[in-house]
């Protein structure tokens, strides 16, 4: 027993100083750290974010790099540009292992995308403690930017809040008063319905009535047969569930007739893949807040026609998104001339620039938030369809300044 | 026993704390970490599913309570850690008196039901109580404290945290073979005669019950202070179900059958969310099938099975003292 013991802590002993020698990164050397630039996707690559963002998020990203190597050539200020990728299965621990592999192993300079709000924000956490770059897309929560926030983490495409604002003002300033919030009792649901009421109060609407729902669920017929009998009775109803949950309840909105009988739909979050999921018809008329759409544009389709021929689909705002912040980050690296991360959280901050998902964009440097032209869009009926993903009307444009939150006090960067 | 007899067992010990020492040097130490957490809470259910023949499929509750107060006093006290996760042990420990009492009145399925909706009931106060717990948000930013010394880089960390695992073994394996653990064999064994023996077949179910629970909050409360963060998951019903299955997969009622289920679960999630296989699902599915169907006593009872000489295995059921279990399975403490 007394070897055993002696063996083990000379183990350990022998463990602690061999790892005191390979801690921090690779010092010395070009500016570049390794001599190349390494950016990782974190996302769900088999759950159900895997459509909406996913392994094509990666090949946008490849095309990011492409398009970089493309307009440097030899002045680039590195030779080598990977990306890496990893499936964290919408689980905050296989995550932030994941995330800190990334960065130590794999030796990464970034990560990007990581949907569901929990997954990362401990990403956050991660990208914090080894200062290293995190751009968030997938995710919609407002902490990322509020109390949560840190100085080498951004988030890059939506939020909650510009979600909310640009359907609840539009909607009630076109003249529907009266809203009827159902949202599924979760913090998602819960933040939504939050920003959604003071975006109705603030632009002269009430809310009626607003009715948590099970989460999750199938059956919403209560709270839609309910719907018409209210005092006053709501012109909209606006619904905070996402993914399955929003596709059954719009198929029993659609059953119970709530459109003829004058109560329109709004949705607080949806991608083009969900639209492509149900069909255009369910959804038709549908209003809600989108943070890009591929067909708006001239230049946004020509890049959807590159990305189509890679992935055989369309994008959804995450794809595009996912290749901006590449971009982004590369163009910030190539001015700051080294990927130390500090040299290049300062380019970015306050940094001023347009590409084709980020319209008149603009990265705060309070919070570390990217501020751009969200739209607001409504969903085609499928007789005026006219290609293959084509299913977005896209009403309004809600200018930068106005699509998102004033920064939060909480972020003390 | 089987493997004592062998004289085998100091040498398995041994090998076992090597592999553990060296482990953070053969795979990404934070994913050690997870093995280690993840082991302990598999032993745990273990020592209620195997030992005492209940099973929980709420286990959740207490991994992620202890989880939940873990990361609390480590938040808002900036106490050493492994103060922080005695203190959710204990927690989950109390915790588990309340609904142990009134679970163990039944056995079988409907225990098993009775704890899970005991556990999703801890569930739904955890995800509504947004102040305390952040809702699926979940708690960030932990601090890994230990007497002013920084712990926060995971290869240090999981020296730290080893021996809180280990001691939780260690005490597991004691639970055991204590005259108490043979009382709970007896009990899952045959009640009806454990208890015209005298014995208050209850209130060992209810020990044995707070034990496991007990030491599933340590092992949540490391796995907490491992990550850093706390989230809604640990106390969602495919905790439990997660846990379950590792015990199956190592064999139920081997104790350290768990250990390998875990280490197993957990590398193979780790390996898949790398390897560019879009259904991890399928794949873990797949190895439990395979496992259930081939090899019923798990890895390590199946391990134990065939190292025994055929003599020994021949008269296993008669020897061995843990007996028989209704399906003529004999089962190896």
């Amino acid at each position: 027993m007394r070897t055993y013991r002696r063996t083990a802590a000379l183990a350990a002993g022998v463990a602690l100083v061999t790892a005191g020698c390979n801690g921090g990164p690779g010092g010395g050397g070009g500016k570049i750290s390794d001599g190349k630039i390494e950016i990782a996707v974190l996302n769900d690559q088999s759950g159900v974010y895997a459509d909406l963002s996913g392994k094509a998020s990666v090949e946008a990203v490849k095309m990011a790099i492409a398009d970089f190597k493309a307009k440097y050539g030899g002045k680039a200020v590195a030779k080598k540009i990977e990306v890496t990728t990893a499936d964290h299965q919408n689980k905050p621990e296989v995550a932030s292992s994941k995330a800190q592999e990334l960065y130590d192993r794999q030796r990464a300079d970034i990560i990007l995308d990581v949907p569901t709000s929990s997954a990362a924000l401990a990403v956050a956490g991660v990208a914090k403690s080894k200062k290293k770059i995190f751009m968030d897309i997938g995710a919609g929560t407002t902490a990322l930017e509020g109390a949560q926030c840190n100085k080498y983490t951004f988030h890059y495409g939506y939020n909650t809040y510009m979600l909310a604002h640009g359907t609840g003002d539009t909607i009630t300033q076109d003249g529907a008063k009266n809203w009827y919030i159902i949202y599924p009792d979760y913090a998602f649901g819960q933040d939504m319905t939050k920003s959604f009421s003071a975006a109705i109060k603030g632009a002269g609407g009430t809310i009626v009535k607003n009715d948590p729902t099970p989460f999750p669920s199938d059956n919403f017929s209560t709270f839609l047969l309910k719907a018409p009998g209210l005092n006053p009775k709501p012109q909209v109803l606006g619904a905070m569930q996402a993914g399955g949950d929003l596709v059954n309840l719009v198929k029993q909105y659609n059953e119970y007739g709530l459109r003829k009988k004058g109560i329109g739909l709004a949705v607080g979050l949806m991608f083009l893949t969900d639209i492509h999921s149900v069909g255009p018809d369910a959804l038709a008329g549908t209003k809600f807040s989108d943070a890009w759409y591929w067909n708006a544009s001239p230049d946004n389709r020509a890049w959807a026609d590159r990305f189509l021929a890679k992935t055989g689909k369309r994008p959804t705002f995450a794809h595009a998104a996912n290749y901006s912040a590449a971009l982004q980050y590369l163009e910030a690296v190539q001015r700051a001339g080294t990927d130390k991360s500090d040299a290049v959280v300062k380019q970015l901050e306050g940094y001023k620039f347009g590409d084709v998902f980020a319209k008149n964009g603009t990265i705060r440097a309070q919070d570390h938030l990217l501020l751009h032209d969200a739209y607001l869009a409504q969903v085609k009926p499928s007789a005026e369809v006219k290609e293959p993903w084509d299913y977005e009307k896209i009403l309004k444009t809600i200018p930068a300044d106005q699509a998102f939150q004033q920064p939060d006090a909480a972020c003390g960067l | 026993m089987i493997l004592r007899r062998l004289a085998a067992r100091p040498v398995l010990l041994a090998a076992g704390l090597l592999v553990a020492l060296a482990l953070p040097w053969l795979i990404y130490p934070p994913v050690a970490m997870d093995m280690v957490c993840w082991a302990l809470f598999a032993v745990a259910v273990d020592l209620l599913l195997g030992f005492t023949g209940l099973l929980s499929f709420g286990h959740a509750a207490f991994w992620g309570s202890s989880a939940y107060l873990t990361g609390l006093i480590a938040l808002h006290s900036g106490l050493p850690f492994p103060v922080a996760v005695l203190g959710g042990a204990l927690a989950a420990a109390v915790l588990a008196v309340p609904i142990g009492w009134l679970s163990v009145r039944r056995t079988g399925i409907y225990f098993a039901m009775v704890t899970l909706a005991f556990a999703q009931l801890v569930y739904f106060v955890a995800n509504q109580w947004r102040g305390l717990t952040g809702g699926e948000n979940g708690l960030q930013g932990i601090p890994r404290d230990f007497f002013g010394v920084d712990l926060s880089d995971p290869f240090f960390f999981y020296y730290a945290g080893l021996p809180i695992a280990v001691l939780g073994l260690w005490f597991a394996w004691r639970v055991v073979r204590s005259p108490f653990g043979r009382v709970l064999v007896a009990v899952r064994d045959n009640p009806a005669r454990a208890r015209a023996l005298g014995y208050p077949v209850d209130r060992y179910k209810l020990l044995a019950f707070v034990l496991s629970a007990g030491l599933s909050g340590l092992a949540g409360g490391l796995f907490t202070m491992g990550h850093g963060f706390v989230s809604l998951e640990e106390v969602y019903w495919t905790t439990s179900g997660q846990v379950v299955m590792m015990v199956v997969l190592g064999g139920i009622g081997t104790l350290w059958g768990g250990v390998l289920g875990a280490v197993l679960i957990v590398e193979l999630g780790d390996y898949l969310s790398t390897a560019g296989f879009e259904e991890t699902g399928i794949v873990t599915g797949t190895v439990f099938a395979l496992t259930v169907l081939v090899f019923r006593r798990g890895i390590w009872g199946t391990a134990a099975w065939l190292t025994a000489g055929r003599r020994e295995r021949a008269a296993d059921g008669a020897t061995v003292p843990v007996g028989e279990r209704e399906n003529g399975e004999p089962v190896r403490a």
